[in-house]
């Protein structure tokens, strides 16, 4: 494309807004005539499309990332809207309120731990660390709790998405090996470690499965950004 | 324009979360605070206005367009990151094999046990 008309197109916001449509519709078709691959969500099939744009467009993701602030502005409001499915929740919370008290600190906790002590053995910087703390958060959420820490939101989307996806087999593995076959604990477990792909993949198992992973999945992200900033500011040296 | 009156709700939320977050200096992000601030406050109503959920619904629906943005940058940064490939996808895959372990085998301990009795 000669550069002359990319600088005109690309100087109004419109055109990344209208690239991000596309490739969100494009990569939502293409996700439903390979019927619905669990390893493919749609969201990376037009990330990766809409990356291929880019390059072949030349267009700098620097700059397109600015004009699709006119996008991402409505994150803010969005994650506020999660406010409304939580609320149609409590009454499964009240329903199951004591193990649910005791189990998803723990295991929300140490859904952020043990990959940042495996990261920090293994000698990742504290950049990458803290990219990586929010991993099994739902990304509205986790996109907030990253900018408190200070890591990088692309790093931190690449790792909801490889978590998400890895989380799905995980779970029906374990599952199996545990002898647990309660939909309400598998779905719980999907929403807990695998956000919102993993709540995706719960509503394919049943309504039940589905309405437990959306359970799991607000009161991580909800726990995780009341608590993984603080502990962040008191533990991380010189933060 | 019963969804704009809905929309004004949640980035009126919003707004709220950053003065919390301005006046409280704590490290939370504003969505989180304004999405806490509109449970109670529907749990207070008892109900769903329409108006709400007729901004709030399709909002849901759009997050993963939303999310689209950042998600590419992700292509982006390979080089900057390489060399430390596989401590990262070594915390990604062993961490939440573990973590997935710890959830379900909690998960059967208090509930499993809590059906039985």
């Amino acid at each position: 494309m000669p550069s002359n008309v990319l600088s005109t197109l690309t100087s109004t916001p419109l055109f990344a807004v209208g690239l991000t449509l596309a490739a969100y519709l494009l990569g939502s078709l293409l996700f439903k005539r390979l019927r619905n691959p669990s390893w493919l969500p749609a969201i990376l099939i037009a990330a990766l499309l809409l990356a291929a744009a880019l390059v072949a467009i030349g267009l700098p993701y620097a700059t397109y990332y600015q004009g699709a602030t006119w996008l991402t502005i409505l994150l803010g409001p969005a994650t506020v809207a999660l406010g409304m499915p939580l609320y149609q929740q409590l009454p499964r919370i009240r329903e199951l309120w004591q193990p649910l008290a005791l189990c998803l600190p723990i295991a929300a906790a140490l859904a952020a731990c043990y990959a940042l002590g495996i990261a920090w053995v293994m000698g990742a910087s504290p950049a990458i660390l803290a990219s990586l703390a929010a991993k099994s958060v739902t990304a509205p959420i986790a996109i907030g709790i990253t900018e408190q820490l200070g890591g990088n939101i692309a790093l931190l989307m690449g790792a909801l998405l490889v978590t998400g996806v890895v989380t799905i087999p995980l779970v029906s593995v374990v599952a199996r090996l545990l002898t647990i076959t309660d939909e309400r604990l598998i779905g719980f477990a999907l929403g807990l470690n695998g956000h919102a792909i993993g709540t995706v993949r719960a509503f394919e198992i049943s309504p039940t499965a589905g309405a437990f992973a959306s359970l799991g999945m607000s009161l991580t992200g909800i726990f995780t950004a009341l608590l993984l900033p603080l502990a962040w500011r008191l533990i991380s040296p010189g933060g | 324009m019963p969804a704009l009156n809905g929309l004004l709700w949640l980035i009126g939320y919003w707004l709220i979360g950053e003065v919390v977050i301005h006046f409280s200096g704590l490290p939370f992000s504003s969505g989180v605070v304004g999405m806490l601030l509109l449970c109670a406050t529907l749990a207070v109503l008892g109900r769903v206005p329409s108006s709400l959920a007729a901004a709030a619904q399709p909002l849901i629906a759009l997050l993963a367009m939303l999310i689209m943005p950042g998600v590419v940058g992700v292509f982006f940064i390979l080089d900057e990151l390489a060399g430390q490939w596989f401590a990262i996808l070594s915390a990604l895959l062993l961490g939440t094999l573990l973590s997935v372990i710890t959830t379900l085998w909690l998960l059967q301990r208090l509930i499993g046990r809590s059906d039985a009795q």
